[in-house]
């Protein structure tokens, strides 16, 4: 009884609770829905005051404004728009044209020492720009020996600043990279670090104190400014109204900034960056854009994609160290097998060029195209039946030979080396797919290619770490997939890469390649001041690399980037993006 | 005179488990391959750069110098220096850690609430419809794969409806107005908050939800209801009074140990979201194997469960008079 009743109370006592709790829901909602309006009516009001302000999205924030520790490439986009060198890349030749230099440089061939001339310029501080400046940045690098710029200017002797607009570098010995590699990193300003280094100096880590220094105000001669930086939120550069290019012509364009300032904002994800593009909230994302959203951002009549080469290189790599990737004809062999232009149209759909050097296309004065191109316009099966023939002749042998005796094509096994061992199964080591896809998909593709000639291919995604580890440092691999998504335009990297004595513990030379030859051409590379000579011995190299094919170039991934197109005109197309300092010293409201 | 036996026991007991944790974390980094030098592909960075690095990084020193000097860094309070950042890894860790717990905080007691709310209608309405749509509810939003839930409100609310930002935590009008006042930035930081908010209540108020309900269905069997129904109370104050109390228990060892977990934020919905939380940096101290950055962050997430663990069983004996230890 007691049951019954206490149910119908209960029951009469929920509905009440019920109706009630539904109200109060339903009043809630609107509350909540309310508010969320009004708030954003209220913040999106005070969006005016900042119109002519380019907004930029980047995937990650910076590390670090320490011009001498930054090693990250967010940190060196904003970096990049504050810190100046002396020469800059023209956008259509990719040649060095003056920027805080006044000319180009002279050298005097009998004192191994080149004079540059420097702009009348001012630091944002107001202070002059000098020829101390410049001195003052080269010995820092010098005294500390800091990473990624000392050997850059290991080889400069002697620096002399006869007058505070003229600087003159004595070299110990001949150096290519001087001009293009020394004369183009970023200028301190002596004011700002004399007093940091000093306190470094004291220390007993001096470099670590110096790297870890936090720079909070960085000073410098470009076109913009730090304002502010909004940890985790956005970092904000206003024009520099001291810039030494503002309403100046130089190299033929007439610079700004026409802009009040650059607003960084920090994305975690592309969905999140390309969902804020198609949004307005950014002009442009400082970010490739990913094959899965170009339909959708081509739809978009405010968006413009832009679509640049870049100075990459994505390649398999050997080692040459042992067997059975010693044997250059097997390299030959497996450089025949792989069908670029599948990689370009199916796997990079399109985005990518084909290269055939290990210098990019796009690298106009310094790729040679006269190197061996292995395969070249042969299609799946012509690809095995020459690798066939060229395995056939050096002394492979197999159980089913993969060519038949009709001359059909079928799947080889058994393989035997030229001593006739069985070759053992080795892996490529990739990128995992979630770093790379690309990469991860070449590499199983290749482990297929490989295994219709019975060559016993794995491919094998590894962790980042570990595939750097094992190849850079343990030198415990037979094959790799790796790349360089930001090469120098100046070609010294091939002699980084392939020289004998690279070959060291977390030395460049990842492959093992020796070749006295190449070794031979390559110093004289690094010596010769002439261009156009150096370019002989740098075309000389090319050809060696991709016969002797310690490397095999796989693509040339092309570079795709959104912008808004309804606020700003003037974006500078050049290698490597629309991301540079022209656009930005151009770029003008509509 | 028990209670602070048992407490002081379980201090010693803590501290045993945060050395061998203390231990465990500096071998994981140090036995995981590469090392934060080989992971920097830079071709201007020679092989004799490399070694300079690795000398300034301290990780030429045999293992066990470097346990002792992870260990000295530990008392003294220091943690060292970021690998990526170049600042103290306590400065890195505590420009995240407010923003952090801010939202997680937030959407952990929201949760909670609103969990123990429902799941006490829940229980009362065992087996009707009220009941069924609660639990399926419950069970549905909890089993949801938090980034999908995450870019599906991204989606409707921040970019077709557009009535939310789609991430971050502060908008650059607000913050770059120099007539935006204290108030006006709070709002901002709240109005940035709704949809993570959102996400985050949406996965966990189910889990209270469900713990309440058994709690309470449990609790209902008890004499003492029975009782309180004997002498004529109001069926409100059985349920609100009597019960609800004591089935919240089980829901307050869960929030406690919730409370704990948010310290290391939820790496997704930091990542989703691009929350400047300290859940992002975890995950990109790990990938880039900035070790003195990831062994502080999985100390003081180490640090606080140890002690929320030992909070919430102190908190049972107050709540639970029956509870001695």
């Amino acid at each position: 009884m007691s049951t019954i009743n206490s149910k119908g109370k209960k029951g009469k006592v929920m509905n009440r609770i019920h109706g009630r709790s539904r109200c109060i829901w339903n009043k809630w909602s609107v509350l909540f829905v309310c508010v969320a309006i009004l708030l954003g009516v209220f913040l999106a009001g005070s969006a005016s005051q900042a119109a002519d302000m380019l907004k930029v999205g980047l995937l990650e924030e910076p590390k670090s404004l320490n011009v001498w520790r930054a090693s990250d490439r967010w940190s060196w986009k904003v970096l990049g728009m504050i810190y100046q060198p002396l020469y800059v890349r023209d956008p259509e030749t990719l040649d060095l044209v003056p920027w805080l230099a006044a000319e180009a440089p002279e050298l005097d061939a009998d004192t191994l020492s080149y004079t540059v001339k420097l702009r009348p310029a001012k630091w944002s501080d107001g202070t002059a720009f000098t020829s101390e400046d410049v001195a003052f940045t080269a010995r820092l690098i010098n005294e500390f020996e800091i990473p990624r710029y000392r050997y850059k200017w290991q080889f400069v002797d002697k620096i002399e600043t006869p007058d505070p607009q003229t600087v003159r570098f004595y070299l110990k010995e001949p150096k290519a990279i001087f001009v293009p590699r020394s004369l183009t990193i970023p200028i301190a300003q002596k004011k700002q670090w004399a007093p940091i280094v000093e306190q470094a100096k004291k220390t007993e880590k001096p470099l670590s104190t110096l790297l870890n220094h936090k720079m909070e105000k960085p000073i410098g001669c470009g076109p913009f400014v730090l304002e502010e930086w909004r940890s985790g939120a956005y970092l904000y550069l206003k024009k520099n109204e001291q810039f030494f290019g503002s309403g100046k012509e130089i190299n033929g364009r007439a610079l700004g900034p026409h802009i009040d300032g650059l607003l960084f904002k920090v994305f975690g994800t592309s969905d999140a960056a390309v969902l804020a593009m198609k949004k307005g909230s950014i002009d442009f994302f400082w970010w490739g854009v990913q094959s899965g959203y170009m339909d959708d951002l081509r739809q978009n009549r405010d968006i413009r994609l832009f679509t640049s080469e870049r100075s990459a290189l994505y390649y398999m790599g050997f080692n040459v160290r042992r067997p059975p990737f010693n044997d250059p004809h097997l390299r030959r062999a497996a450089a025949m097998l792989i069908d670029e232009d599948f990689i370009l149209n199916r796997i990079l759909q399109g985005y990518g060029i084909k290269m055939h050097s290990l210098v990019p296309p796009g690298n106009v004065y310094w790729y040679c195209p006269d190197v061996p191109r292995h395969g070249e316009g042969l299609d799946r099966e012509g690809r095995i039946k020459k690798a066939y023939e060229i395995l056939q002749k050096a002394g492979y042998t197999w159980e089913v030979p993969p060519v038949d005796e009709s001359g059909d094509v079928v799947k080889g096994e058994g393989i035997r080396l030229p001593d006739g061992k069985s070759m053992e199964k080795f892996t490529i080591l990739t990128p995992p797919a979630d770093y790379d896809p690309h990469r991860a998909m070449c590499g199983m593709m290749m482990q297929e290619w490989f295994r219709m000639l019975g060559i016993p291919a794995y491919s094998k995604p590894t962790a980042f770490g570990s595939l750097l580890e094992q190849v850079k440092v343990k030198h415990d691999f037979e094959a790799f997939v790796l790349g360089y998504g930001r090469l120098s335009l100046d070609p010294d990297y091939l002699r980084t890469f392939f020289l004998s004595r690279n070959d060291k513990r977390r030395g460049w030379n990842m492959s093992g390649y020796h070749n006295p030859d190449f070794d031979r051409i390559a110093d004289k590379s690094a010596e010769t001041m002439v261009r156009a000579e150096r370019r002989e011995l740098i075309w000389e190299m090319q050809k060696i690399l991709m016969r002797d094919v310690p490397y095999i170039p796989l693509y040339n991934p092309k570079l795709v980037e959104a912008v808004r197109a309804e606020r700003f005109k003037g974006w500078v197309e050049m290698l490597g993006g629309v991301g540079n300092i022209w656009t930005f010293c151009e770029l003008q409201p509509k | 005179m028990e209670l602070r036996r048992y407490i002081l026991k379980r201090l010693v007991q803590i501290t045993i488990i945060f050395f061998v944790i203390l231990t465990v974390l500096f071998l994981l980094f140090r036995l995981a391959p590469g090392d934060p030098v080989s992971r920097m592909v830079d071709p201007d960075m020679t092989p004799e750069d490399a070694e300079q690095l690795i000398h300034q990084l301290g990780l030429d020193k045999p293992l066990g110098i470097q346990y002792l000097v992870y260990l000295k860094n530990f008392f003294t309070g220091h943690f060292g220096i970021s690998f990526h950042y170049g600042e103290p890894v306590v400065d890195v860790i505590w420009n995240r850690l407010p923003n952090t717990i801010l939202l997680f905080t937030t959407s952990i007691i929201l949760s909670a609430l609103v969990g123990i709310f429902l799941g006490k209608i829940a229980s009362w309405h065992k087996g009707e419809k009220t009941d069924s749509v609660m639990t399926i509810g419950a069970l549905v939003t909890h089993t949801l794969f938090l980034p999908w839930l995450a870019l599906i409100l991204i989606w409707v609310f921040g970019y077709k409806l557009g009535w939310f930002p789609i991430n971050g935590m502060i908008s650059e009008e607000v913050w770059l107005d120099p007539d935006a006042g204290f108030i006006a930035k709070g709002l901002d930081i709240g109005y940035h908050m709704i949809l993570p908010l959102t996400t985050l209540f949406l996965i966990h108020f189910g889990a209270y939800l469900l713990i309440m309900r058994s709690s309470m269905l449990e609790t209902l069997k008890e004499d003492y209801i029975l009782t309180a129904r004997a002498k004529g109370l109001e069926e409100k104050d059985i349920r609100d009074r009597h019960a609800a109390p004591n089935a919240a228990l089980p829901v307050v060892t869960s929030v406690g140990l919730s409370l704990a977990f948010s310290i290391n934020g939820g790496a997704l919905t930091e990542t989703v979201f691009t929350w400047p939380g300290i859940g992002r940096e975890l995950v990109f101290s790990v990938s880039q194997n900035d070790y003195p950055l990831a062994q502080a962050s999985f100390l003081l997430i180490a640090i606080v469960v140890l002690i929320s663990n030992l909070v919430v069983d102190v908190l049972y004996a107050y709540l639970d008079p029956r509870i001695r230890y």
